[in-house]
């Protein structure tokens, strides 16, 4: 990097899987340049069909511009299906149900977005999705690094429990559970209840002690 | 919702050989700033020559297709497709010429730190294509609406006393050049420089 400035290419960007293999595949921008004004990062699927941006809704209050760089993708945004060839801008407000999956081999989405009106900080969400994808590349420090980089936000501890769920250790997955419980007694109760990842612990007493 | 193809952007021609693509204008975005740039032929300015010192942007160049042969900080670098720089320093010069034809760079900006303002540059390149015609009712139109967004902003205030001078409008102009002086002084000297206010140069209360 020369002072004041660095210059990058999309294709060198870090590749981070999600949870499972249809998930969206994460190339972050931002903390890859260090850039500070709001969130931008892109997106790959790993086969065409597959997601190259989640189904969410951004309840959070961030508005979102989404710029197909490369391929072809198609979203739906409330419902309604829009092709998208390279260099398509959709943009979506807050609040708004949102997904898209890539119509062709090697698609990238530029994700942009915050909240109006506000200060931009990084969100935990980054964190989190690197960390899934370094514990299913085999990588036992991510869960650490992950609790250590959000020790005061339920949500570490969640992801975590899910991961040693899947991962089938139960012991670690309801230490994890109890410590977001500790940290917000209500959000992991109602996420858990309906979360599939915590499956293997559904006859354990321990679970009905927690979630009910 | 809505979407658009780069190419359906409204094209504003500046004097400097490049083409505005307005993109935050275009969605009505106000979390960040971002937009699109073409060149009017290969070899001219794709990013115009500037720092970001006035708004303290930190600022993401980015080719969407084509090539432009970028100048940063003293610094040749051609960037294809798929390449960016990002700027930290709002200190830097930067500019970019195209090198294809149909060359695309979208650029990313903001003040880290401090939620986003639009800034009122975009609403001077909106009005250029009035001003060139010289359609000044459009052009002050343009100008009041940003205003109703940002009712101090002293550039914006000055540059409304240029088209209402020029439209014929002497009080206006004389209101809006005062309040665009209370705000920053230094707007005064500029006024004695700016040829628009020759038609109302001599009237009572120009400063």
């Amino acid at each position: 990097m020369a002072d004041g400035y660095e210059i990058v290419s999309i294709d060198d960007l870090d590749r981070y899987d999600g949870w499972v293999k249809e998930d969206p595949v994460l190339r972050p921008l931002r903390r890859r340049v260090g850039f500070r004004p709001f969130g931008l990062n892109c997106w790959e699927a790993n086969a065409v069909g597959g997601h190259i941006i989640a189904s969410h809704s951004e309840v959070g209050g961030d508005e979102e511009l989404y710029i197909v760089l490369r391929g072809r993708a198609t979203f739906t945004v409330a419902g309604e299906t829009i092709d998208a060839p390279a260099g398509t801008l959709v943009h979506v407000p807050a609040g708004t149900p949102r997904q898209a999956v890539a119509a062709e081999e090697e698609t990238i989405v530029l994700a942009a977005g915050a909240k109006p009106g506000e200060a931009f900080e990084p969100k935990g969400w980054e964190d989190f999705h690197i960390a899934v994808a370094r514990f299913r590349a085999g990588d036992a420090g991510a869960i650490d690094d992950m609790l250590a980089q959000h020790a005061h936000e339920w949500q570490g501890f969640y992801n975590a429990a899910c991961l040693e769920a899947l991962d089938g250790n139960a012991d670690r997955a309801f230490d994890h559970l109890r410590r977001a419980l500790a940290l917000d007694p209500k959000a992991p109760r109602e996420y858990a209840a309906g979360d599939q990842d915590f499956a293997s612990l559904h006859d354990d007493q321990r679970w009905k002690d927690l979630i009910g | 919702m809505s979407s658009v193809h780069v190419d359906d952007l409204a094209r504003i021609a500046m004097p400097d050989g490049f083409v505005w693509r307005p993109i935050r204008r275009h969605f009505g975005i106000r979390a960040f700033g971002v937009n699109a740039y073409t060149a009017a032929e290969v070899g001219k300015h794709v990013v115009e020559r500037h720092t970001e010192n006035t708004y303290g942007h930190e600022e993401i160049y980015l080719v969407l297709r084509g090539r432009a042969l970028f100048t940063v900080d003293g610094n040749e670098h051609e960037l294809a497709a798929g390449q960016l720089v990002c700027v930290h320093d709002p200190a830097i010069k930067r500019e970019a010429v195209a090198l294809d034809e149909d060359t695309v760079v979208l650029a990313f900006g903001g003040k880290p730190g401090v939620a986003h303002e639009t800034t009122p540059w975009e609403a001077m390149f909106a009005a250029n294509p009035a001003y060139l015609a010289e359609d000044w009712d459009e052009a002050i139109r343009i100008h009041e609406e940003a205003l109703e967004e940002r009712p101090d902003n002293a550039p914006l205030l000055f540059n409304l006393a240029c088209m209402e001078a020029r439209g014929g409008r002497t009080l206006d102009a004389l209101l809006h050049l005062k309040r665009a002086v209370e705000l920053d002084p230094k707007w005064a000297g500029e006024a004695a420089r700016d040829s628009d206010f020759d038609s109302i140069r001599s009237e009572p209360g120009f400063p």
